[in-house]
């Protein structure tokens, strides 16, 4: 198969690449671009890994093709935040020790964004964290400090002004 | 595994170049299941047609009728205004449809045409009589949901008709649905029985069973006991929708517990329907 040429936006940087047309983002970010932040797993949805934010909106890397995103805006863990300037959702996990292996991190922090993105102003129920985080899973199961983190991102998240809130 | 990707501007131009290909051809909606299937070697297509850019995605609505265009997604049918009184069933299984991460991409026409016995949307529309939008080489033709749908995997699409939307009537204000679905765990799964209705107060009654046999299906007998008798009928009918399916056996659960499912969701969709038409009809 003939490669194509794909632009993407990543992190807010213009790509230029020459893609397979069968070729996931997931492969794209990892393989082509050396951003591993974004992890690879089941392949097929289940566990969420792979989760990056598409339009601002959290999807599955692993089986959205790389040419399903053209002209479209993508999100990593590599763009959100970084050590001098963490976003309130990294604040928040590392101070509830809501890290074990790590494994799952970047897809836990960027399903939450997407989620706490969508309901501005409102601070979410445990159940509504739980119903949210669904689709992404922790293999060290320690999701109730997962969840206890996310609450609280979304409570410093509405203290912000807006223009922080927009921009973060 | 190789394929081309192909990016029509137009609904006609991805008609013909499916045309010329057949069956070498498939259309690709959001890509949440066919993706799966080509990496698993189920399927190999040579083409791909995308139906992203053609204005498929959006839902409107018309003085007496919602229509869902085949590439909204399920998160987009969850958060719809007009989906959260009479017609929530709508979001009740759009929104247990995947993790967010797939309802972010997963379509509503794809949930169809996919044709899976447990897809989730499916009951819902056959209580709400849908009717299926397809353009083909020859034009337009829209027939109703429950003759589209055929067997598992099977629908009456012929490989150059794309499904360009759904619709159905807005239900009277006495009304409501109901979409209720087990599973053998909350979130992340696929129905082990689901079950949708949907009732009119002193009119119809509509009941659809998906996930328990070779594609989903509306229980008349249920149905016709619910119009004549109403809300003292609702385990009756419970019991009749369960006569009706004839459940598999498989990895998910037995006949026999499918069986029981069936009854008690029935029961339960029917009285959460009439709940909530007395609660909006005080």
């Amino acid at each position: 198969m003939t490669r194509q040429a794909l632009d993407l936006t990543i992190n807010g940087e213009s790509h230029q690449l020459a893609v397979e047309p069968h070729w996931s983002l997931l492969h794209v970010l990892r393989r082509e671009l050396g951003m591993t932040g974004t992890k690879e797993n089941c392949l097929e949805a289940e566990c969420g890994v792979c989760t990056v934010l598409l339009d601002g909106k959290a999807v599955n890397a692993c089986i959205l093709l790389a040419e399903q995103c053209r002209g479209r805006s993508i999100v990593t863990i590599e763009g959100l935040g970084d050590p001098e300037h963490l976003h309130p959702l990294q604040s928040a996990f590392i101070e509830h020790g809501a890290v074990q292996c790590g494994y799952c991190i970047p897809a836990m922090i960027l399903t939450a964004k997407s989620f706490l993105d969508e309901r501005r102003g409102h601070v979410p129920s445990e159940a509504e964290v739980r119903e949210a985080l669904s689709g992404t899973l922790c293999r060290c199961t320690g999701y109730q400090k997962i969840v206890e983190a996310v609450i609280a991102a979304a409570r410093q998240l509405n203290s912000w002004p807006e223009e922080a809130r927009r921009a973060s | 595994m190789g394929f081309s990707f192909h990016r029509p501007d137009t609904i006609d131009a991805a008609i013909s170049f499916a045309g010329v290909h057949g069956e070498d051809a498939r259309f690709i909606a959001g890509g949440t299941d066919l993706i799966i299937q080509i990496n698993r070697r189920r399927l190999a297509p040579r083409h791909l047609i995308s139906l992203a850019g053609l204005g498929l995605d959006r839902i409107s609505e018309t003085s007496g009728e919602y229509v869902i265009g085949a590439m909204a997604t399920h998160d987009a049918v969850v958060t719809y205004p007009g989906f959260q009184h009479e017609l929530i069933a709508l979001a009740e299984a759009s929104a247990v449809i995947g993790g967010r991460q797939v309802r972010n991409i997963a379509t509503v026409g794809g949930n169809i045409v996919n044709a899976s016995p447990a897809a989730d949307l499916v009951p819902v529309l056959l209580t709400l009589d849908a009717v299926v939008e397809l353009r083909g080489p020859a034009g337009a033709r829209s027939l109703p949901l429950d003759r589209f749908l055929v067997e598992r995997g099977r629908t009456v699409r012929r490989p150059d008709e794309i499904l360009t939307s759904v619709r159905f009537a807005k239900p009277p204000t006495a009304s409501a649905t109901a979409f209720l679905k087990a599973g053998r765990r909350k979130a992340m799964e696929i129905s082990v029985i689901c079950v949708a209705a949907h009732l009119v107060r002193g009119g119809k009654a509509r009941i659809a069973v998906g996930a328990a046999a070779s594609r989903t299906v509306r229980v008349r007998d249920a149905e016709a006991l619910v119009e004549r008798q109403g809300a003292g009928a609702f385990h009756e009918a419970g019991r009749l929708a369960a006569a009706e399916v004839t459940p598999i056996d498989d990895v998910r659960a037995s006949a026999r517990y499918r069986d029981l499912l069936v009854a008690a969701l029935v029961e339960r969709a029917l009285a959460s329907c009439a709940e909530r038409i007395g609660k909006a009809n005080p």
